[in-house]
């Protein structure tokens, strides 16, 4: 029987992954008192949904939602989060997986950072920001985010000059707590643990690879995390929407009081429903992308912000009362999607066939938004060998079944939660991590029981009627 | 005003042409990336939404695709894959067959054994008659040297006894009038049915009769320069086209008014006006339906990717009676009677038969109908013009 009480079976879960369905996974295995290694490659937990402004269709503040989600996780005495780490391998069996982490050197000991920021101050290395997706500068000695878990700073080596050339150093000097650890390296270390839970989330699609949208070629052109950020308050303007241009070194910047855009394009499906860069629907684009115009008339309420779709896919809970919403905004909606956008005497230039009214539409904007796909993240492929999990014929984790076990993969102690199973919206990551949760905890149940405990049968049984 | 979705007719087009419309989402990309498209005149998506619904009226009234010229760019950008501009080609192989009200032009677009059937029927007819009727004389196997003029050249129309050169030359020269006089009837023909599907049937434009007469010079235009062509991003292919059908059309001309002229027994010196025209006329057709053929074997460029039967057909029959009129002129200028006459033979038993059938039944009727395209466009607009300005209510 699968039911024998194990006694190698190892009740410590490691979860892949500190995005939204990472910390919703680890926080109820958690709270069920079991221990969980929390495993992030960045500087801190948040994942995508720490850079968004507001989510739909409620437009709740993500910060609001995740943040609190976030400490919880920080000050959680079942969860060990190790950060700024990568998985090595894999080994060993379900229920006895033993795992090796590089954990990369912050070079800033985080026991004693008091998080004053004077470092990054003084810090003359200026970085482009990935954070906040390539819109603003950040020092090589940073914290990703005001909001960040840990809230302390770490030093980017690819960029810091004292990593790379031995000369600076300035941040060790001018540290009050002395936190600042130059020549400290990285370290392996090893896990044991009986279940991991892979949720390593997505990347967006690089609207690079599509000429038409000059994506790269002129600044006004943006990705719709672009916007995101430029919208948040914790943006390179504060939150204000202004253009974009080039400073001195020619570098592309958003400055506040650039000049305000007054009016929008938003163009559907980029890189997604696309046979040749992905076939499928990233199902998240149609809502975001109301919601951003929602967000910039909310700013420039004289705004015009013109939405260029193929469907309108609204097919959550609250989410036709969103597109209503957005619609009532006078928000225009026009089917027919782009092919291409030019830039003419300042402007941008979209030429699109408005399907219903059958005629060529051509429209000039100060500011296009491409609403870009989500993409398997960079490390999807090594994982997936390093676990002996399959990757479907989409790229994304294979599922042992989509019906009815999403969140299994044909490896068992393995299993897969959020937006590296699928695109996927916010609701239904969390969802997939509480699911990836319950499974991880029945197998720890199957086989380990708290010592001391045994559950005699008849506290099992309450008195219930035979049915007549 | 209503329709019925009619299926047969979606399998049925599935002869002319390959493509994946069924996978069209109507994004419309590709019409807005089309240089061409202009309102009212919108394409290709509207033509695939007619497929998808198998709206066969509204196909055969429609001349979109004889304004689109296949550059290509619609379907390398399309989201699905569903090769609009192969769909485009598709419909003119399928209006080609539609206007012509014979039917042989679907016999031959839809049945490989009709078309190349018919073909090696009127192959061996030539042959057949000459054989029969206009037989080499003997003396080209006996004393060659007969037949040789003062230039060392073949004197090309004594080399079947029992007439004159005159009327050797005479009998071919009337044969190619009869034949061309039967094409040209049975192509203005079309031309009828096509304005008749095109506009006669149409109730809602009212095309007033000035504007026949103030647009015809758009036909001619159209036919001469092919301008619309030239609106194409990559302007090669206008520019090559221009120089077969210059070629052709040269070709067209000497043979069939200047025949008397040309097929004489004297040889001209190589920088003699009518060598250089027959040059010019032969290197134009030569190198395009080269470029052509390499296109279609490489499959480098989109425009090439797919080909039909009847693609092939037109490149190898063209091909092969410029080869066999090359030879005929190469054999005649070194002096080999026996060669220069089988090659003329073969140079019109190849002849014959490609424009029996490729100019009203197959691809060369493109010289009609896109010019009247282009023309019934003029005319279409000239309508909603008139019917604007006396604001009569336009019902589709």
């Amino acid at each position: 029987m699968e039911d024998q009480l194990n006694d190698n079976y190892y009740p410590e879960t490691l979860v892949v992954g500190g995005g939204i369905a990472g910390i919703q996974a680890s926080l109820e295995i958690a709270n069920s008192k079991n221990k969980v290694y929390l495993l992030e490659k960045t500087g801190t937990i948040g994942g995508h949904m720490a850079k968004f402004d507001k989510t739909f269709p409620t437009l709740d503040c993500a910060a609001c939602i995740l943040t609190p989600k976030m400490v919880e996780v920080g000050q959680h005495d079942f969860i060990k989060l190790i950060t700024n780490s990568e998985l090595l391998s894999i080994s060993g069996t379900p229920g006895n997986f033993s795992v090796k982490i590089l954990k990369h050197t912050r070079r800033v000991n985080i026991k004693v950072c008091i998080g004053c920021g004077i470092c990054a101050e003084k810090c003359p290395t200026k970085v482009v920001d990935e954070f906040d997706e390539g819109t603003s500068l950040r020092k090589a000695i940073y914290i990703p985010f005001p909001q960040a878990v840990p809230n302390k700073y770490l030093i980017d080596p690819e960029h810091c000059t004292y990593v790379q050339s031995g000369k600076c150093g300035v941040c060790a000097k001018v540290c009050p707590a002395d936190a600042v650890e130059l020549d400290s390296i990285d370290e392996t270390i090893e896990l044991k643990v009986g279940n991991i839970i892979l949720a390593t989330g997505f990347k967006p699609f690089d609207a690079r690879k599509i000429d038409q949208f000059a994506y790269g070629k002129y600044p006004n052109v943006l990705t719709s995390l672009e916007l995101e950020r430029l919208i948040n308050a914790s943006g390179p303007t504060g939150g204000e929407i202004t253009f974009r241009s080039q400073d001195k070194k020619g570098n592309w910047i958003f400055q506040k009081g650039n000049g305000e855009p007054k009016s929008f394009a938003i163009i559907h499906c980029v890189g997604s429903r696309d046979e040749q860069h992905r076939k499928y629907c990233s199902r998240v684009c149609c809502m975001y992308s109301l919601k951003l115009a929602h967000l910039i008339k909310e700013k420039i309420p004289k705004a015009e912000v013109c939405e260029y779709f193929i469907d309108m896919r609204a097919y959550g809970k609250g989410y036709e009362e969103f597109y209503e919403r957005i619609q009532s905004e006078g928000v225009n909606l026009i089917r027919g999607r782009t092919a291409k956008v030019e830039s003419k005497n300042g402007y941008l230039r979209l030429r699109s066939e408005d399907i219903i009214h059958q005629k060529i539409i051509e429209s000039e904007v100060d500011m296009v938004i491409l609403s870009v796909g989500l993409e398997p993240a960079d490390d999807t492929v090594k994982l997936a060998k390093m676990a002996g999990i399959e990757i479907g014929d989409d790229g994304w984790f294979r599922q042992l079944g989509i019906d009815s076990d999403a969140e299994h993969t044909s490896k068992k102690g393995i299993l897969i939660a959020g937006a590296c199973q699928g695109p996927k919206d916010i609701p239904d990551s969390v969802a997939q991590g509480s699911a990836a949760a319950a499974i991880v905890l029945q197998n720890v149940m199957k086989n380990v029981r708290p010592a001391g405990h045994e559950m005699s049968v008849s506290e099992h049984i309450v008195d219930v009627p035979d049915i007549v | 005003m209503s329709y019925t979705i009619n299926t047969a007719f979606k399998k049925e087009l599935t002869k002319y042409g390959a493509g994946n419309w069924n996978e069209c989402f109507h994004c419309g990309n590709c019409t807005a990336i089309c240089p061409l498209t202009e309102d009212g005149f919108l394409f290709p998506r509207k033509s695939i939404r007619s497929i998808q619904l198998g709206l066969d009226e509204k196909i055969t009234a429609n001349i979109d695709p004889w304004l689109c010229y296949y550059c290509g760019e619609c379907s390398e950008t399309c989201p699905r894959d569903a090769n609009p501009g192969e769909l485009m080609m598709t419909l003119r192989r399928y209006l080609t067959a539609a206007y012509d009200w014979t039917g042989l032009a679907r016999k031959f677009y839809t049945s490989k054994i009709w078309e190349f059937g018919v073909m090696v029927i009127f192959f061996l007819i030539i042959i057949t008659l000459f054989a029969l009727f206009l037989p080499p004389s003997s003396q080209i196997f006996s004393n060659p040297a007969a037949f040789i003029n003062a230039e060392g050249g073949v004197m090309i129309n004594q080399m079947v006894d029992g007439i004159s050169g005159e009327q050797f030359m005479k009998i071919i020269h009337y044969g190619d009038w009869v034949m061309a006089a039967i094409v040209a009837i049975l192509l203005v023909s079309n031309i009828f049915s096509m304005f008749y599907k095109v506009i006669l049937r149409d109730k809602s434009i009212q095309i007033p009769v000035t504007a026949y007469f103030t647009e015809f010079w758009q036909l001619i235009y159209n036919f001469l320069v092919q301008p619309k062509f030239s609106k194409c991003e990559n302007k090669n292919y206008w520019s090559g086209h221009l120089f077969l059908m210059t070629g052709y059309t040269i070709m067209f001309i000497v043979i069939v008014t200047m025949l008397p002229l040309f097929q004489i027994e004297e040889i001209k010196p190589w920088y003699h006006w009518q060598r250089l025209l027959g040059y010019y006329a032969t290197f134009g057709i030569m190198y395009f339906l080269i470029v052509a053929a390499i296109g279609r074997i490489k499959k480098s460029n989109i425009k090439f990717k797919f080909s039909h039967p009847s693609d092939w057909l037109f490149i190898v029959m063209l091909g092969l009676t410029t080869i066999s009129g090359i030879l005929v002129h190469i054999f005649r200028i070194t002096g080999l009677p026996l060669l220069t006459y089988v090659t003329y033979v073969l140079h019109l038993a190849i002849l014959v038969p490609m424009i029996i059938i490729e100019v009203p039944f197959s691809k060369w009727s493109h010289l009609a109908y896109r010019p009247f395209a282009a023309y019934f466009e003029r005319l279409k607009k000239a309508a909603i013009r008139y019917q604007l300005k006396n604001e009569k209510l336009i019902t589709t």
